[in-house]
């Protein structure tokens, strides 16, 4: 048995080797003509470009910055079970000036590689890239974590959902609990926008699964079943903030509002979903909250042109539109006035947000 | 003579069946890569240059390091007949409490790595303990049990272990880091960097290779020992084959299953050492689905400690090159998704066939021999 | 007219064995033609040869005067050859009718089952054959006989003309005996050609018109049912150069090896054994005769330990045993042979020498302490091959390729070599050829005279007579005659097998 094995192994090797001795090195080159900016690897999260939200909204970072600063840049997804993620940020550290890295999954993994690769610049999503271990200071210079300050876009749609609302009820749909408290940010805002447009709205609240089942951020049809409840229990805004599952959302509502002839809203997340989305939901989404991904994607290479590149949090809130509600479609027309007003309370600091539902 | 003939005929047949799957896995690779516009030589040169490196090499062994013992966990099993589906489920909810005990105490390292390991065998042996009571008491077919286990494990136990021993919380702000308090160093095995640069050139970027390949090592060799050689092995090995005549010949059928039950699962409870020990903590994203892999190695593997071997060495080689291949460009990373599947589908196939080569083969020489004396 | 079945020269041959050897049949119009044989005689595969399940590898084979070749079994059913298996093969929730019409459904436009017609034509064959049958009841709630009279129906319903019945008796009780045989002579009124398979000499005399007898492979005579009696057909169907099993003087001693006392063994609540009371000595060979069911498969699973005992005791050599595991009874010198050497005597799949050890791979030689122990086991494998005459090229060929005899022998040989102080011997020569069978009578007879207690359950009244110094007879679970084997017919047995006749002072 060993001695067959043995064959085994040398079989792979011979299989490949031929294949290896038949090629040449023969790199082809690219057609067009040379970029003059910097390389950038990015690396996706999981389920990689076309996610019609988060990996989506940072390759529209990219493509931003490759017409507007000319950089070349390569990409990349994790295995399916995230195995590969540090070998990834090396790869892209190996080959790239500026390396992105899409989610708050890379912390640690970017921490290590980029203390290693002091020369490349990292960008993270979602993630303020400090050493709590070590009193919160940054991992080093060339560590940026961009992080976004959810709970104030959330509380301008939890102020239009309140003000559309008709039955003083109100939902909210999250993807995942219990991942750092980062779904709970989307959640404590959107409760106290609500609450401030009306302090007696009943506001309720479901996730869809809790670490470590991811699969809250890709199940449409679970957010499909909790958002038809919370239609049939007299809601009539919901919100999620649930990736890939909030098509489920969207479909609840269009499909509760054709049979009961009631006009129901959903609220997306992230991008602009009334972009996104499939055409035959788009008139049940009243607004979007709105996460520059892309932003913060351009900013984080931009800077790294410039020389700014600054470890540790950089924070994307109202002030500086990394955050903000979305107007698509005309729903909310009628209410920007009163949502431009929260938005300037929270910018002069009057109103301050809370990140932890509790304190909603 | 004639024994080292049939050895040498065994071995031609055993060998057979791999290189035929490979080959095919490696052509049907190559008509899909072509279909999808890429180069497959290219693709397959980006992938053995790349895996040439001895950082690579450190990345291949991390990754089949729990492939491996996963594939031993699931191997015990399939020994005895049993589909233990749950190893997924055993090594989480193992490697969860056993990280959460880790980072409770402080004691010597050996101590404290011994603590560790023997928390997480004991999680993993009582959970799959438990698809094997339910077998043998209330005739509940283990991959039911294990499937349900599996679920209560990552949507229940270990949400709320999560939830009650996570560590980090109330820093406030955009705190995204959770997972159980951190190990001490003395928790955790070391790194065999110093090892491996005994016998090769320093090793860069970074790479650590996990000390708990040390583990998997004493396990393959443990149970390639116990299986063949030990009398519990062969008690194992009958029951799995004929457990009507195992029984017949003195082997308890409902004692057997509940003990490989508990050992397969003992063993899954290894598979996520290399999580805690190297990264100190039970994350919030835990590696996840690495008990569905270790299925797939053990079959790969034909349950033999060799086989689960290379087959973890293949499994990860290919799930190390998806960086190379995306980073270059040479091919999309599904590529190696394919390329798994194919050799497990054509593995199989080519097994099949060459078995029945050797049975017919034997009938053959059986026949032979009778008309031999009789004539 | 022409014969409805004539084989000329059919051989078949199979790793290790020739199962048919030039085999001529020849079958007429009309007439219901017994193939007897017994086990291992070849006539299943004659019988599969002739529908088609098989190919033969000599001879020719003619239909109602023309030469055919049958490549699978609707080559057969379009020439009007149906087959009735000796196991049903009928769904327990379909009706009569639906089983009946499974597989050859009348269809009206849109591929809808036209019942209507189906039922219409059901009851034309019934009344054509004098075959009676509910056609809406579900099969679940048949008897036996009924189940079997639907798969006659079903063949005939395909428009089979010539009907091959492997083994019909097999599963019928007396009553339902009589009753198939009154519808196939039925069927034969009615111009239906019936080939009959059995090996029970009173039915295939009360039935057949014509006999051919196979042996070992080779059809050795066909003769008119009206010109032979049992005893000739017996003598045809075993040979006259036979070796007998008959044992010489008594070798029992006074020292009891098993005393059973009382023992009852429950089957889903209900007993299957009851007030079973059996001593065996050293050197003593215990016979039990009974009809398959009647507890005698019960009684080995109690005393090797497979099967918990309900009430009453099991002492070996003087220790109750009784809720002792099998590995124990094992150490403590229990040998088995068991009645299906495939799926309870062998790991098929695995070499020769590890079957060896499986039962005592607990002692020597077979491991030490925790360990196998491989060279041991090695040798001792090659003992048993040489001592016991297993023909196999080597011992690391796995157990599947050997024959079924060869098989047995290698069973008898592993049992054995352990010198066993209680041998339980579950059919120890079914289905094997006479070569292997007189070798394992000569193994038997060897150990009893080595002081060997031997419990021998056998269907093969001969063997029981010949190897036995007490035989026990099991009707329903008790013992209901204790006898003499000097002073026993077959007959006799027969007669306390099937109850007609009690021992009022059985043990």
């Amino acid at each position: 048995m060993r001695k067959s094995k043995r064959f085994t192994a040398m079989a792979l090797v011979a299989a490949f080797g031929l294949v290896a001795a038949a090629c040449g090195d023969d790199k082809e080159s690219d057609g067009t003509s040379a970029p003059t900016g910097p390389s950038v690897g990015l690396v996706f999260d999981i389920g990689g470009r076309g996610d019609q939200s988060f990996n989506d909204a940072a390759a529209a970072g990219i493509e931003r910055a490759k017409a507007e600063l000319g950089i070349t840049f390569t990409e990349a997804s994790p295995n399916d079970d995230g195995s590969n993620r540090k070998e990834l940020l090396d790869l892209a550290a190996e080959s790239s000036e500026v390396v992105i890295a899409v989610g708050f999954l890379f912390e640690a993994d970017a921490a290590a590689v980029g203390v290693a690769n002091p020369g490349v610049t990292f960008g993270v999503i979602d993630s303020a890239m400090l050493d709590f271990a070590n009193g919160a200071v940054p991992y080093g210079d060339n560590i940026a974590g961009l992080v976004f300050s959810e709970q104030q876009g959330s509380f301008l749609v939890g102020a239009a959902a309140a003000l559309k609302s008709t039955t003083g009820q109100i939902g909210f749909i999250g993807g995942v609990k219990g991942v750092g408290g980062l779904i709970e940010r989307f959640e404590a805002g959107f409760i106290a926008g609500a609450h401030a447009v009306n302090p007696d709205i009943e506001i309720v609240s479901e996730y869809i699964t809790e670490a470590p089942d991811f699969d809250g951020f890709n199940a449409p049809d679970r957010a499909r079943d909790i958002a038809t409840a919370m239609y049939e229990g007299g809601a009539d805004v919901v919100y999620h903030a649930a990736g890939g599952s909030g098509a489920g959302l969207f479909e609840a509502a269009k499909a509760y509002r054709d049979a009961m002839n009631i006009n129901v809203w959903a609220i997306g997340v992230d991008s602009d979903q009334y972009n996104t989305s499939d055409p035959a939901v788009r008139d049940v989404i009243l607004t979007s909250m709105l996460k520059r991904v892309d932003v913060a994607v351009f900013e984080i290479i931009k800077a790294h042109i410039d020389g700014k590149v600054v470890g540790g949090p950089t924070v994307y809130d109202l002030s500086v539109d990394g955050v903000g509600y979305s107007t698509t479609g005309g729903f909310v027309d009628d209410i920007v006035d009163q949502l431009e007003a929260f938005k300037a309370d929270i910018i002069s600091g009057a109103i301050v947000v809370p990140t932890d539902p509790a304190e909603a | 003579m004639t024994r080292i003939a049939s050895v040498l005929r065994r071995i031609k047949t055993d060998a057979a069946a791999p290189v035929m799957a490979l080959v095919f896995a490696v052509a049907a690779s190559s008509v899909v890569l072509l279909v999808a516009g890429s180069n497959p030589i290219q693709a397959y040169s980006d992938m053995l240059k790349h895996a040439s490196k001895l950082e690579t090499m450190i990345d291949i062994l991390n990754r089949a390091t729990p492939l491996f013992i996963a594939g031993i966990a699931a191997a015990i099993g399939f020994r005895m007949n049993l589909f233990n589906i749950g190893v997924e489920g055993q090594y989480l909810l193992a490697a969860l409490v056993a990280a959460h005990v880790g980072g409770l105490v402080h004691l010597p390292a050996p101590l404290h790595i011994a603590l560790i390991l023997l928390v997480a065998m004991s999680v993993g042996a009582a959970y799959s303990g438990v698809a094997g009571v339910l077998k043998v008491t209330k005739g509940v077919h283990e991959v039911i049990s294990t499937i349900m286990l599996n679920a209560i494990a990552t949507s229940g136990l270990i949400v709320a272990g999560l939830q009650a021993w996570q560590a980090g919380g109330g820093l406030g702000g955009n705190v995204t880091r959770v997972g159980t308090t951190p190990i001490d160093e003395s928790g955790r095995l070391p790194n065999l960097n110093g090892f491996v640069e005994i016998f090769t050139r320093d090793i860069g970027r970074d790479r650590e290779l996990t000390g708990v390949l040390v583990v998997a090592i004493a396990v393959g060799v443990a149970y390639h020992v116990i299986v063949g050689r030990s009398r519990f092995g062969f008690d194992l090995r009958a029951s799995g084959a004929n457990p009507f005549a195992a029984h017949v010949g003195g082997i308890p059928p409902k004692r057997m299953i509940v003990t490989a039950m508990v050992l397969s699962g003992a063993v899954a409870g290894l598979v996520g050492m290399t999580e805690i020990m190297d990264g100190g903590v039970f994350p919030a994203n835990p590696i996840q689905g690495l008990g569905f892999a270790g299925i797939a190695v053990a079959l790969l593997g034909r349950n033999s400690a060799i086989g689960a071997l290379v087959a973890a060495l293949i499994f990860a080689f290919l799930d190390i090159s998806s960086g190379i291949l995306q980073n270059t460009g040479s091919a999309s990373r599904e590529i190696v998704q394919i390329m798994q599947g194919l050799i497990i589908l054509a593995a199989v196939v080519a097994y099949q066939v060459t078995e029945r080569a050797r049975a017919r083969e034997e009938a053959k020489a059986a026949a032979t021999a009778l008309a031999a004396v009789a004539s | 007219m022409a014969r409805a079945i004539e084989l000329i020269g059919i051989t078949k041959r199979f790793p290790g064995v020739v199962a048919n050897d030039k085999v001529d049949l020849a079958v007429e119009q009309g007439e219901i033609h017994a193939v007897c044989g017994e086990n291992g005689a070849g006539k299943s595969t004659l019988m599969k040869i002739l529908y088609g399940m098989q190919n033969a590898d000599e001879g020719t084979m003619k239909v109602n005067g023309q030469e055919v070749r049958f490549h699978k079994p609707t080559d057969a059913i379009d020439l009007g050859i149906g087959m009735v298996h000796q196991h049903f093969m009928l769904a327990d929730q379909l009706t009569v009718l639906e089983s009946v019409i499974l597989g050859s459904e009348p269809t009206l436009a849109g591929g809808r089952i036209d019942f209507a017609a189906a039922k219409a034509h059901l009851a034309e064959v019934s009344q054509a054959y004098g075959l009676n049958v509910d056609p809406d009841q579900l099969i679940e709630s048949l008897e036996v006989g009924e189940r079997q009279r639907v798969e006659i129906i079903k063949v005939l319903y395909r428009g089979a003309k010539i009907l091959i019945l492997d083994e019909p008796t097999a599963v019928l009780v007396p009553q339902e005996v009589e009753e198939l045989f009154r519808n196939l002579r039925e069927l034969k009124a009615n111009g239906a050609t019936i080939l009959f398979i059995d090996h029970k000499l009173a039915e295939v005399l009360a039935i057949a018109d014509t006999v051919t007898v196979l042996r070992q492979g080779r059809s050795v005579a066909t003769v008119k049912a009206a010109d032979v009696t049992a005893p000739q057909l017996a003598e045809l169907m075993v040979g006259s150069e036979l070796p007998t099993p008959a044992t010489s003087e008594s070798t029992v001693t006074d020292d009891v090896v098993l005393q059973v006392r009382d023992l009852q063994i429950n089957e889903a609540g209900r007993p299957v054994v009851s007030d079973v009371n059996i001593v065996i000595r050293r050197g003593e060979v215990v016979g039990v005769a009974g009809v398959e069911g009647n507890g005698q498969a019960a009684l080995v699973d109690g005393i090797i330990g497979t099967r918990p005992v309900a009430g009453g005791t099991i002492e070996l050599l003087g220790d109750d045993v009784t809720r002792q595991s099998v590995r124990h009874r094992r150490e403590r010198g229990i040998g088995y042979i068991p009645q299906d050497r495939q799926r309870e005597g062998l790991l098929l799949l695995a070499p020769l020498w590890e079957n060896a050890a499986l039962g005592h791979q607990t002692q020597a030689p077979y491991s030490q302490g925790f360990w196998m122990n491989r060279s041991g086991m090695r040798t001792a494998t090659q003992e048993i091959r040489s001592e016991f005459d297993v023909r196999t090229p080597n011992i690391d060929v796995a157990a599947h390729a050997l024959s079924g005899g060869n098989q047995q022998k290698f069973i008898v040989g592993r049992e054995m070599h352990s010198q066993p102080t209680l041998l339980v011997a579950a059919h120890p020569t079914r289905g094997i050829d006479v070569g292997a069978q007189a070798a394992v009578w000569d193994q038997l007879k060897a150990a009893r005279a080595a002081g060997l207690a031997t419990l021998l359950v056998s269907a093969d009244l001969d063997e029981l007579i010949g190897l036995s110094d007490t035989i026990v007879v099991m009707f329903r679970g008790r013992i209901v005659a204790t006898l003499d084997p000097a002073k026993v017919t077959p007959r006799d047995l027969g007669a306390y097998m099937t109850g007609a006749a009690t021992q009022d002072d059985a043990a």
